[in-house]
């Protein structure tokens, strides 16, 4: 039977890697449409690649998401995961090996966190002190406290925290391929940042094969290794790298769909850690406030951040309230916008816009504290990539630098 | 003679009749809801059968008791057999409606999501929709019974167990010395077993509904 | 205490669902029940014209026509009575119960109300005749007390639908208390209002089958006859009029609110 071909391989094995997928001339016709929803759509996904399916409302997304786990059964072309015709495998087989996450999460309202995050694996019939380990390490890779949240109902639950608990679940039983339909769309800007930071974390602990569904252009560039933009009825309008896509849009559907202003979007194409992070003076909880003082008086520093015992950054201080209050330095009140390392220049300016100390901070696993970005390295950080589109476009007939300069 | 006395002097008979009564009514009123929810379950998913299901279940709450223990006592005789079935009927009715509210109103959201990690029909509906459903199908379990408790006290009058007895006892010996005293015995007792049913089934809740789907 | 869907033995909800129903499905259902009826009361009466009773026999008697019609009458007369002494009651006090000032009380009478809910009809009346003695107003009585309470507790209940914002509306465009009342929260409470009396009819009408008992008369009268002197022919006829009354009834006041709606509720 096809449950002994489809079964356990990659859930027992400790930590799965993607897989690739192969679609070719897949199509779905709803009955009664006169066109088809998704018109014989192609495509390669390498394993471990991150694909963003971009494209106007009821350009075939979903529809072409859904395929891949059986949700929508196709009507013709195929479907290989990992060298295996998926309409070959029993569905429900299937989709356990293949993660899947909705807008707000899908979350079950009467399951707590761990039964949530460990019903694909009781499916699997894990045994229990498994799924147990499991829900915890899944908390952990979610930045979640497993002792603070396995036992509380989705309802207990921040949306951010749902979404990261969504993620969780869909990566329960170890699945090497993750389907997201626009996972972070129902989330407010700040927490949705947070959470793309997160799942690149993710991907680059866990090289999963993702196809993710945006309407979000941003996102895409941000998330995404490659980018298909669709139009109706899922036709590929271009579908390539996000540099390539912003510097090359293939035709004009493509070049409004980016829209203008690509320097801005050079913005989105740079990451955090590929600037250079510049240090701040920090000081640990219970450290001495008057030692502080003075080394941020020598760094020609006039705040100092305060980390916890893990590194992670709590709030910031001025000097002088450390000169006068000297003695330890308490936990005290505060927070930190922070910033995740794969995150975009974008984002970092986001994120300076709304602190009053003109930078931003980076946090790297467990949010434990990295460096600062401050405005003039991404000024920097703008200017040469206006050079370097300057440069390609001198070398490139026709098309001129008016988008640039934009 | 007083009514105080009257309750004390007749306790065992009291008793009896009071543990007829809600046994009766609990053991109709469980096969009731495995009968609703299975309806339910049948027609949910389909607007029409719902609609049909809601309307015949309005239809038959309109029918009044009485008539229908008349109606059941041609085929089945007097006795336990029309009593059980009319309790059962009227029982099934508004857990019927209220099983084909809670399970229509699972968010699509989750059985699409229970779909999509491998869930196989059977395994959504007994894992997601009838525990997320289960609220809204046990306040309707808990209409039916205080609707219930009534009904078997007419079904007395067709030879049904339980304390309808009592208060037909009283009828026939209208003007008697007790004839109020067993008349008020037993329409108080109902009312008093029937609030007793509905703190139990609301303790029920309380143990059956996770915290995540508590109002 | 909950007020959803997942709310305790509470009926309103039931009223609306009804009244948010969709049209189609509202019309449908009113064919599918009159369809019903109409073929248990033809039914009926060709089997009833075919028969052939000795006049002295007890069916002879009991299902004469001039008999037939007298109990339908009383049954009637002592549902329309009852129901007008229930509304008239319970409808006063439900706005009075949902003013500013009396609102606190309204939970609780709503809780009563439930319970009240679990009291046996039968107990009821029977009490009656046992304390009031026997006939009409006994049985008026009884079942007046019986569906006051579930009256009472649809009208508030209704009345507490209305969209507090549009009370606080009319109250911002300067209408008096009374005006408010009159002008806002009565219209818009009227489809759930009507649909609670109607209610209140068919519970009166089905509960008056047992006015039987108490010598009051009325079609429940034919099911303890034939009960007790063990005459099939006319208990199943009692029992038939008395659902077919109580349907047709039902549908009466169902027609009546869809045409007495008031426009664009
Ligand atoms: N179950 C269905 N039956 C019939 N037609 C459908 C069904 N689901 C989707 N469609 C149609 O198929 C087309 C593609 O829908 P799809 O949901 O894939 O769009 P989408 O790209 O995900 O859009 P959005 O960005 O709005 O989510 C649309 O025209 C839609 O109307
Ligand atoms: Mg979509």
């Amino acid at each position: 039977m096809s449950e002994t071909t489809a079964a356990p391989a990659t859930a027992d094995q400790h930590s799965s890697s993607g897989a690739s997928i192969t679609l070719t001339d897949v199509t779905k016709r709803y009955p009664g449409q006169r066109n088809p929803a998704v018109d014989a759509f192609n495509a390669e996904i390498a394993a471990g690649e991150i694909v963003m399916l971009v494209g106007p409302s009821g350009c075939g997304k979903t529809t072409t998401l859904k395929m891949i786990n059986r949700l929508i059964e196709p009507t013709g072309g195929s479907i290989v995961i990992g060298g295996e015709d998926v309409t070959r495998i029993n569905a429900d087989q299937l989709r356990r090996r293949i993660g899947y996450v909705i807008q707000a999460g899908g979350l079950f309202p009467h399951m707590t966190v761990a039964a949530n995050i460990g019903l694909v694996p009781g499916m699997l019939r894990w045994d229990k002190k498994r799924i147990s380990a499991r829900v915890d390490e899944l908390l952990e890779l979610v930045s979640l406290d497993a002792g603070q949240y396995r036992n509380r109902y989705p309802r207990e639950l921040s949306g951010g925290q749902q979404q990261r608990v969504g993620v969780a679940r869909a990566l329960a039983a170890d699945p090497p391929v993750l389907l997201m339909d626009e996972p972070f769309g129902a989330v407010d800007p700040i927490t949705r940042q947070r959470l793309q930071d997160e799942l690149l974390r993710i991907h680059e602990e866990v090289p999963k094969t993702i196809v993710f569904v945006t309407h979000d252009f941003d996102e895409a560039v941000k998330l995404g290794n490659r980018i298909a933009i669709l139009k109706e009825g899922a036709h590929i309008a271009q579908f390539d790298s996000p540099d390539t896509i912003l510097a090359n849009p293939a035709d004009e559907f493509v070049e409004d769909f980016v829209g203008h202003g690509s320097t801005l979007k050079q913005l989105t194409l740079t990451r955090v850690d590929e600037v250079e992070l510049e240090p701040a003076t920090t000081v640990t909880i219970g450290e001495d406030a008057r030692d502080a003082a003075a080394r941020a008086k020598t760094d020609g520093n006039t705040e100092v951040l305060v980390l916890d015992e893990r590194r992670r950054p709590v709030r910031w201080e001025e000097v002088k309230d450390l000169e006068r209050d000297g003695g330890s330095v308490p936990r005290g009140q505060g927070q930190v916008d922070v910033i995740g390392r794969r995150a975009t220049l974008n984002d970092a300016l986001d994120t300076m816009l709304t602190s009053s100390q003109g930078c931003a901070v980076v946090t790297g696993r467990g949010d434990e504290f990295l460096g600062l970005v401050s405005v003039e390295s991404v000024m920097h950080a703008i200017q040469s990539a206006r050079d370097t589109a300057r440069e390609q476009n001198l070398g490139i007939t026709g098309r001129t630098t008016m988008q640039a300069d934009a | 003679m007083d009514f105080w006395q009257f309750m004390a002097q007749n306790q065992s008979k009291l008793t009896f009749l009071s543990w007829q009564h809600v046994w009766m009514v609990a053991q109709c009123v469980f096969v009731a809801t495995i009968i609703a929810v299975f309806v339910a379950i049948v027609v949910y998913k389909s607007p029409a059968g719902a609609s049909i299901a809601n309307a015949l279940s309005a239809i038959g709450l309109t029918i009044p008791s009485f008539a229908l223990l008349g109606l059941l006592i041609a085929p089945l005789g007097l006795g336990v057999g029309p009593s059980v079935v009319a309790i059962g009927f009227y029982a099934t009715l508004p857990i019927v409606r209220n099983a084909i509210v809670g399970l229509a109103g699972v968010d699509r959201n989750l059985i699409e999501s229970a779909k999509g990690m491998g869930m196989g029909r059977l395994r959504t509906l007994v894992r997601v929709e009838l525990p997320v459903a289960w609220p809204v199908i046990l306040a309707g379990i808990r209409v039916a019974t205080q609707l219930v408790m009534g009904i078997a006290a007419i079904a007395a009058f067709v030879g049904g167990p339980g304390l309808g007895g009592l208060i037909f006892e009283g009828l026939s010996q209208l003007g008697g010395v007790n004839a109020v005293n067993k008349a008020l015995s037993g329409t108080i007792l109902v009312v008093l077993l029937a609030l007793v049913l509905d703190l139990v089934l609301m303790f029920v809740g309380r143990l059956t509904i996770p915290r995540g789907i508590r109002v | 205490m909950s007020t959803t869907v997942t709310a305790p033995p509470v009926d309103p909800d039931a009223i609306a669902a009804e009244v948010a129903q969709s049209r189609a499905g509202k019309w449908a259902r009113l064919a599918i029940q009159q369809g019903l009826v109409v073929a248990v009361v033809v039914g009926w009466a060709v089997w009833r014209n075919g028969a052939d009773f000795k006049a002295e026999s007890v069916e002879g008697r009991s299902l004469a026509w001039g008999q037939i019609l007298q109990l339908t009458g009383q049954h009637i007369l002592l549902s329309v009575v009852t129901t007008v002494i229930v509304l008239v009651l319970a409808i006063p006090l439900g706005i009075v119960l949902t003013r500013r000032h009396t609102r606190r009380l309204a939970p609780l009478v709503v809780g009563v109300a439930n319970i009240g809910q679990a009291a046996p009809a039968i107990g009821l009346i029977v009490l009656s005749a046992l304390l009031f003695n026997i006939g009409f107003w006994p049985a008026v009585g009884a079942v007046s007390l019986y569906g006051l309470l579930p009256s009472l507790r649809n009208t508030i209940v209704g009345l507490e639908q209305v969209d507090q914002r549009l009370v606080e509306a009319g109250r911002g465009m300067g209408m008096s208390a009374p005006a408010v009342l009159f002008r806002v929260e009565l219209p818009l409470a009227v489809p759930v209002i009507v649909a609670g009396a109607r209610l209140a009819l068919v519970l009166v009408v089905g509960t008056m089958a047992l006015a039987g008992f108490v010598g009051a008369g009325g079609l429940g009268l034919l099911i303890t006859t034939g009960i007790k002197l063990s005459r099939i022919s006319v208990l199943i006829s009692g029992a038939l009029l008395v659902a077919a009354l109580a349907l047709i009834i039902d549908w009466i006041g169902r027609v009546v609110e869809e045409f007495a709606r008031p426009k664009g509720i």
